[in-house]
């Protein structure tokens, strides 16, 4: 595989980032709320893992996790071998200049006050990074030009710009301290089409020209299936299928991947498909019973699914599927 | 020295850009007619009382001048000032003491702005700290101020100024000091109120994942975002500082006579108000003009400042 | 008269700032009846603001319809006084907006809601109006026993269904739904499209389906027009359009569009930013950001050209099509 090769040449591991039992719940007065329970994961060294799912399925909150915004309840992130989780403060603004998140919204993500230089030369002016005015000025433009921002917008504040450029800003200022991975918490979905074709291609671009390792958080899936290689499909907090994309889509093992991808509305005239329509909504995520989170939505539910949560198992190489009935639709 | 022309060319593109901002604000502001003529009267006060001792000698309004007592607007009369005879006209009339009314409103005048603004920046920076540390670490800490703020505005505001003074004394500065306590639950709350909305945004988070420190967090990315709604109440304020020192000199608890302030003024003239109401209208007025210009200037600066109501 | 709608020359204008803003721009469509139009473009095309318009919405100081016509049933809508608007809107014409929560009042029960519309509207007694209430409720798949609960004890899923019932239940001969399901997750919007689907084609209810997915449009539409700077620039049915779009910015949208079929690297964005709409551009609105650019497109507003109802508005198609109308 042309991923091991690489990491061999680099004489590091495969894989930059690896989630292991990763765990994370909010008290709430009705009990605990279970935002990610117990998910493992890796991501491969320059490559990009799309994370899907619907709202509130915890995809943002794994991405706030893996760049400590939030605290774990449980479990590791090895990010290059370093437990994120765990690491001390000091530790952790090095490890922030290596890893970096670009935000959804390009409105509340950029501090209305300050001018296009001053938001994505903050970072540089907070790790110390250069030293005179004439360097930061420098720097900066660069990264304007690295994002396609015009060069007369150096002074300019956000609101005088539209989302597409705003998301720029959020894209140069996360590229500042050079990292190798960057969270992409759903960064086009704030965005019409055809500027969020713009976002998209400046991203792989970046991809390519860095050898940048993304985690794309989003819930348009043709969104993900356009930019990752792996994908992991998350459902009430846990994972319940992941594989590479194009397998994932011609075939997907678990029945809420089949309704999820049978769902997306196609803008082209032959697919008028038979599309699996889920009944109700989905459950509470306080405090949830156990066995497999979907059972009350499923169609294919048996007496076991309610026993006991389903691990997350390979079903074939390389696919896993946290159903009792994965190989069915093999 | 190349590294001098860059900052000075940053610095000319500031100022540029704080030009422009400045001019989007006063074509906002000066649609508001009241508040721009409240603004016109609020800086003449201010250059009155900064210029006092060019139009009034201070120990001139403050010197007795028993045979001048009473005197009607526009009436002149002999004053003996420093060793020597002078013929004075007095404009606004005389007190009881036979003291120039007009001199001592505009030596008064500035003992209101000191107090005013002082007062109001030792409230800003006492409520504002105090404030954006319960809004932003939240907790346990949010919880103690805000229960202590919640005792001070339980508390009736006056009772509270009066309190104080009475208890440490009657002095300039325990006057600033019950106005600023007294002020200063306002702040917290506000400040608080501001802080707990912006720090949930996403630049914030965004800050924090570039690694940005608490400090930085709060002074770069949220007061810096907060400070229309405190420039608002700031002005509402130091109105209600000047009002409040009148108030406590009235009671005589603040400024006592023979120096000239508003309130004490009212006070020692409220005895002849049959027969000589020209002594009470004129500081009456004067109280009345400055605090309501404050209050419709920081109505018009909220209407310029807010961005909701941008149009 | 097949035509349930009539738009001829319409334009809207706010006025802000001493500035202009030109938001729809001597637009005309029609809707046959039954039909399903989907209106597609991006943020700031005029598409809400158009549909404001065919209920007379648009509200002064800051708004106004300053020029062109709108016929509903052959009633001219512009000339309606308040009354028969009232009598209009929400009857005859019904609407749903993105946010479900600007359309329910979220102090009183939502069947006390639907009931209120139908007693206003066709005059039933309160009690049948509750009974209709549950009805229509039961409908859009919400236990009638829920009527008496109030918005916020809904999921987002569920509210938009509440809308829906409240749109649907004077039967409407126009639904206007202003993107419905933006705000849905992907398998509720399909729940809530199929049902919305079904309740349409029971009806026989003609629907201006307005989104900026043209996924949605081509699952859920039989006719599409492509809206950009105010104006509709392509016109045809899904298969006209989907099969073979000949406006430049329709081409554009599809291949911004990821593919799930196609598996190609790199998206072909269109170039650029719609143009600011209080200063548009000499000629066609769409010519800066053009990649078929001619110098006449800088010059002259193209002229709608015609085939066999496919309608486009763009100077690439001047030497072979009919002209429609007389436009400019």
């Amino acid at each position: 595989m042309s991923g091991e090769a690489a990491a061999g040449m680099a004489g590091a591991e495969k894989n930059l980032v690896r989630v292991a039992k990763l765990k994370k719940y909010f008290s709430t007065p009705f009990g605990n709320l279970h935002a990610v329970d117990d998910i493992s994961f890796d991501i491969r060294r320059g490559s990009t893992l799309g994370m899907v799912g619907e709202s509130g399925c915890g995809k943002s909150t794994t991405g706030r996790l893996l760049v400590r915004l939030l605290e774990a309840t449980a479990g590791t992130i090895l990010y290059d071998g370093i437990d994120v989780t765990t690491a001390p403060e000091r530790d952790m603004k090095t490890l922030r200049t290596r890893m970096q998140m670009i935000f959804q919204d390009p409105y509340s993500s950029i501090n209305p006050r300050h001018t296009v230089a001053s938001l994505i030369g903050e970072p540089l002016r907070i790790h110390k990074i250069v030293h005179n005015t004439t360097e930061f000025e420098r720097r900066v433009r660069e990264l304007m030009d690295t994002v396609g921002l015009a060069d007369r917008l150096y002074d300019a504040y956000p609101h005088e710009l539209d989302g597409g450029r705003r998301q720029r800003i959020g894209i140069a200022r996360a590229l500042a301290l050079h990292p190798q991975f960057i969270v992409c918490d759903e960064p086009v979905s704030a965005l019409d089409v055809s500027i969020q074709a713009q976002i998209l291609n400046l991203l792989m671009d970046l991809q390519e020209k860095l050898g940048l390792t993304y985690l794309f958080i989003t819930h348009d899936l043709s969104v993900v299936k356009h930019i990752s290689e792996d994908i992991v499909i998350m459902y009430l907090g846990q994972i319940v299928e992941r594989g590479p994309t194009g397998e994932l889509f011609d075939k997907p093992l678990h029945p809420y991947s089949r309704a999820l991808l049978s769902a997306i509305p196609l803008p082209e005239l032959d697919t008028r498909r038979d599309r699996i329509i889920l009944k109700s909504e989905v459950s509470s995520p306080i405090e949830p019973p156990p066995g497999c989170r979907f059972a009350p939505r499923c169609a294919h539910v048996r007496p076991e699914c309610t026993a006991a949560d389903p691990a997350l198992r390979e079903v074939s190489p390389g696919r896993f599927a946290a159903c009792v009935l994965a190989e069915r639709f093999l | 020295m190349h590294a001098f022309d860059t900052s000075g060319s940053n610095l000319s593109r500031s100022l540029r850009r704080i030009a422009r901002n400045f001019g989007q604000f006063w074509r906002r502001f000066s649609r508001n007619k009241l508040a721009t003529a409240s603004l016109a009267f609020v800086i003449l006060v201010a250059l009155v009382s900064v210029f006092a001792d060019l139009f009034y000698n201070y120990d001139f309004v403050t010197a007795n001048s028993l045979e001048n007592a009473f005197l009607k607007p526009g009436e002149s009369g002999v004053v003996y000032f420093q060793d020597r005879d002078v013929e004075h006209r007095f404009l606004l009339g005389s007190d009881n003491y036979g003291r120039d009314i007009l001199g001592r409103i505009v030596h008064g005048a500035r003992v209101s702005l000191i107090i005013g603004f002082v007062a109001v920046a030792f409230a800003l920076s006492l409520g504002g700290t105090l404030g954006a540390m319960a809004g932003y670490k939240g907790g346990r800490m949010d919880t103690l101020i805000m229960r202590v703020t919640d005792i001070l505005l339980s508390i009736p505001m006056i009772m509270l100024s009066i309190a104080i003074v009475a208890a440490l004394g009657n002095s300039f500065f325990n006057l600033l000091l019950a106005i600023s306590i007294t002020l200063a639950p306002r702040y917290i709350r506000i400040v608080r109120a501001s802080v707990i909305t912006v720090k949930d945004q996403e630049f914030v988070e965004a800050a924090r994942c570039l690694g940005a420190s608490d400090l930085r967090i709060v002074f770069r990315h949220i007061l810096i975002n907060i400070t229309a709604p405190i420039i608002v109440q700031s002005t509402l304020n130091v109105g209600t500082a000047i009002l409040w020192t009148s108030f406590l000199s009235f009671l005589g608890l603040g400024i006592m006579p023979p120096k000239p302030e508003w309130g004490n003024m009212l006070a020692e003239a409220r005895e002849f108000i049959q027969y000589a109401p020209h002594t009470l209208f004129a500081p009456g007025i004067a109280i009345l003009l400055t605090v309501l210009a404050y209050n419709l200037m920081g109505d018009g600066l909220r209407d310029a400042l807010d961005p909701k109501l941008k149009r | 008269m097949d035509n349930l709608l009539e738009i001829r020359d319409l334009a809207v204008h706010y006025y802000s700032n001493r500035k202009v803003v030109e938001a729809v721009n001597h637009l005309s469509l029609d809707m046959k009846k039954g039909t399903v139009l989907g209106l597609v473009g991006e943020t700031g095309a005029g598409k809400t603001t158009l549909a404001l318009s065919i209920v007379n919405m648009i509200r002064g100081p800051q708004g106004k319809i300053v020029q062109g016509s709108l016929r509903f049933n052959g009633k001219d809508i512009l000339a309606m006084g308040r009354q028969e608007l009232r009598g209009l809107r929400g009857k005859d014409i019904a609407m749903i907006f993105q946010d479900p929560m600007t359309a329910l009042n979220p102090v009183l029960p939502v069947g006390d809601q639907i009931a209120e519309t139908v007693i206003r509207h066709e005059g039933l007694t309160r009690a049948q109006g509750w009974k209709k209430a549950e009805e229509m409720l039961e409908t859009v798949g919400i236990p009638g026993i829920r009527s008496r609960e109030y918005p916020h004890q809904f999921s987002g899923g569920m509210k938009q269904r509440v809308v829906i019932a409240l749109a649907l239940a004077c039967n409407p001969v126009l639904l206007l739904a202003d993107e419905p399901t933006t705000a849905l997750d992907v398998t509720i919007q399909a729940q809530v499209l199929d049902l919305m689907r079904k309740l349409i084609r029971e009806n026989g209810t003609s629907v201006l389906f307005i989104t900026h997915s043209l996924g949605l449009v081509a699952e859920n539409c039989d006719e599409v027009a492509t809206m950009y700077a105010g104006e509709i620039v392509e016109y045809g049915t899904v298969d006209q359009v989907f099969g073979r779009p000949l406006h430049p910015y329709t081409r554009g949208l599809f291949g911004s569009l990821p593919r799930l079929r196609d598996s190609q690297r790199r998206l072909t964005p269109i170039p650029g930013l719609m143009p600011d709409p209080t200063a548009l551009p000499r000629g066609c609105y769409f010519a800066p950001r053009c990649p078929d650019k001619m110098p006449v497109c800088g010059e002259i507003h193209p002229r709608d050209h015609l085939f066999e109802g496919h309608r486009v508005k763009c100077h690439l198609y001047g030497g072979n099509g009919r002209e429609a109308g007389n436009e400019r």
